[in-house]
């Protein structure tokens, strides 16, 4: 049998006296892979970037809101029946209405258009902020509905030119009535939020108010179409909904009638998933395309320089090479090949993925890591090699099958 | 069984059924150690047929043929290589060295096969070259050299493993009359020092350099002679 070192050593002096037909072999697997790899980086760093954003935003919150049936105003939630899930339910950090309105205010800087977002102190939960100055507002501004408001650090600018605003009041118009709201608060935007939050310029301010606070502007502040409720990380997402909405029914005493319906975070989350599954879906057939035209080259490649070596089979089996000795040498020089292919399409494939994500990164304010799955670089890596040995030794055990004559004669 | 090579009632037949091609009809042939012997026909006359049998390239359709000794007539493809590997030196006309391979490397093929180790094979392969005087050329491709240097090349790589038989097809085909006399010189220095050479020809002038004939003529023996002289005797005329 001789030994496998001189099958080596005789392939790595054929793939080096093959220059030109060894590199082309060696592209199609470098692109294959390296596309291949560059591709799903690329799609899994984007939907995972999204995925973490979303999760920042708020794992654990469960929106509850009163279905059509429930045009009722008594069916709908009270603040007595939010008090109540915050204290009966465990798991339960708080709950907050999901009120708001709009109104108006001028400033030194000119008229503004506002957006109220009303409810209890929980609602500081449900934003992705931090507290850059002063406090939010507490359950004691809730309780005796002050006219409290906290707002956003590049709103504070828009308005009064400078986010040192805590403690200045901002005369506000809602439906015809004035009245004036003072800050407590200002907040700065969390990074990495560049999905789903963004300004642009002429967008109403915004404020987070106690819901109370509307009492003043003649508003009926004691039944709510919505509620958010924050569950702590270790509750157990059914069981909360399963207990809010009992609680609902039978302080309504509505059972069973279907009046309060529930959207958790989790199921945006698996929505949200769906829709990344697509994309990730179609990446992955653009990837397998390139994966299969990198195939196509090296196949084509490795049956052509068989083809054209039958007459060197030939000379070698009529010198004694045994079958098993012809396949020893082509499986030599296919393995060297697709391995050397490989690891070269996989380190240009990495590069790839952190080039793009960089200039994504760059390009859209948003940090994008490149989602390197082992999966990924082992299906591709063995998918090329697997069609570089088959197409390498297959074409040669048959040209090693014929007989020598028959080989010999062939040119 | 003393002789080197025997062949009983070889037939080898091609496209059997109704236009099938008798190339070797009922063919027998003895020959001893240390012959050397000339088997001369025109095209189509068998003669390569019967080479590729001697050589143990292709498998009779019917009949016996002893090498050594041994029955290689039912032999599997694996023990044919085998048996090509140790018995057989062959020269082809057309040279049949590997393009990429320097004359040094060509030369250690068999050897290689034979599973024979790195250092002593250098050294095989370099005395094959030396004697048919390729000492400067041993890092040589082939296409490096003339014709004359590839096929001496060739019978390097035919006798570096020192086969008890070295097959001729044609060696002198594809060369000059000066390379042809080279070649011829070569054969007959190994025949001298004991080889059996089987030379195959369509070249009377070649075929009388050797110690006997075998003239073979639509797949038979017509005839089987010893030259008395060799190289002067000019005895048979051309088949037609």
């Amino acid at each position: 049998m001789g030994n496998i070192l001189e099958y080596i050593k005789m392939a790595f002096k054929n793939i080096k006296a093959n220059k030109g037909r060894s590199f082309l072999t060696m592209l199609g697997i470098i692109i294959g892979i390296s596309s291949v790899i560059m591709v799903m980086a690329v799609g899994d760093g984007t939907a995972n970037a999204m995925n973490s954003e979303v999760e920042d935003l708020g794992t654990g919150q469960i929106n509850v809101y009163c279905s059509d049936d429930a045009a009722n105003a008594e069916e709908w939630i009270t603040p007595e029946d939010i008090t109540a899930i915050k204290e009966s339910i465990t798991g339960v950090e708080g709950a907050t209405p999901n009120d708001g309105t709009s109104g108006t205010t001028i400033t030194g800087k000119g008229e503004f258009s506002l957006t109220f977002s009303a409810g209890t102190e929980d609602l500081q939960k449900a934003l992705n902020f931090t507290l850059k100055r002063g406090s939010y507002f507490t359950a004691v501004d809730v309780e005796e509905g002050n006219r409290v408001c906290v707002i956003s650090d590049s709103d504070a600018k828009r308005l009064f030119g400078s986010d040192d605003v805590v403690g200045m009041d901002i005369d506000v118009e809602i439906g015809g009535i004035s009245g004036s709201y003072r800050i407590v608060g200002v907040t700065q935007q969390k990074e990495n939020t560049s999905f789903i939050s963004y300004t642009y310029e002429g967008m109403p301010v915004s404020l987070d108010v106690p819901y109370t606070s509307f009492d003043y502007f003649g508003w009926q502040s004691d039944s709510f179409y919505s509620v958010t409720v924050f569950a702590n990380d270790q509750a157990s997402g059914e069981e909360v909904v399963r207990d809010i909405i009992h609680t609902l029914e039978t302080r309504h005493q509505c059972a069973g009638e279907e009046y309060y319906q529930v959207q958790s975070f989790q199921d945006m989350l698996s929505e949200m998933n769906n829709m990344l599954a697509i994309v990730t879906t179609f990446i992955s057939c653009v990837a397998a395309i390139s994966l299969i035209v990198g195939g196509i080259g090296v196949m084509n490649i490795m049956l052509v320089s068989v083809t054209e070596r039958t007459r060197e089979i030939g000379i070698r089996k009529s010198l004694g090479a045994k079958t098993s000795s012809i396949l020893l040498q082509f499986l030599a020089e296919a393995a060297i090949l697709t391995v050397l292919g490989g690891i070269i399409g996989i380190v240009l494939g990495l590069l790839g993925a952190m080039g793009a994500c960089g200039l994504m990164s760059a390009s859209m304010g948003s940090v994008i890591h490149p989602g390197i799955k082992a999966s990924t670089i082992l299906g591709a890596t063995l998918f090329s090699c697997g069609i570089g040995v088959f197409f390498g030794i297959y074409p040669a055990r048959k040209a090693a099958k014929l007989s020598p004559i028959e080989a010999l004669r062939r040119n | 069984m003393d002789n080197l090579i025997s062949v009983r009632d070889m037939c080898k037949i091609y496209n059997p059924g109704e236009n099938e091609v008798r190339a070797l009809d009922h063919v027998d042939l003895d020959i001893e150690k240390g012959e050397f012997v000339a088997i001369i026909g025109h095209s189509g006359s068998g003669k390569s047929t019967l080479m590729n049998m001697l050589g143990c390239l292709d498998v009779p359709t019917s009949g016996s043929y002893y090498l050594n000794g041994r029955d290689v007539s039912a032999m599997k493809d694996n023990q044919l290589s085998e048996i090509r590997n140790q018995q057989i030196g062959f020269i082809f006309q057309g040279f049949n060295l590997i393009a990429n391979l320097t004359a040094l490397e060509n030369v250690e093929l068999p050897l290689i096969y034979r599973g024979i180790g790195r250092s002593q094979r250098h050294k095989l392969a370099k005395e094959a070259l030396i004697r048919v005087g390729l000492e400067k050329r041993m890092e040589h491709k082939p296409s490096e050299m003339s014709g004359g240097q590839q096929q001496r090349v060739a019978i390097a790589r035919a006798i570096a493993a020192e086969p008890p038989v070295i097959l001729a097809d044609e060696p002198t085909g594809n060369l000059d009359s000066a390379s042809t006399r080279e070649i011829m010189e070569i054969l007959k220095t190994l025949h001298e020092a004991g080889r059996s050479v089987i030379l195959i020809t369509h070249d009377n002038e070649i075929a009388d350099q050797a110690k006997r004939v075998v003239r073979i003529l639509d797949g038979k023996i017509v005839e089987d002679y010893f030259n008395q002289s060799p190289i002067s005797s000019q005895i048979g005329n051309k088949a037609d």
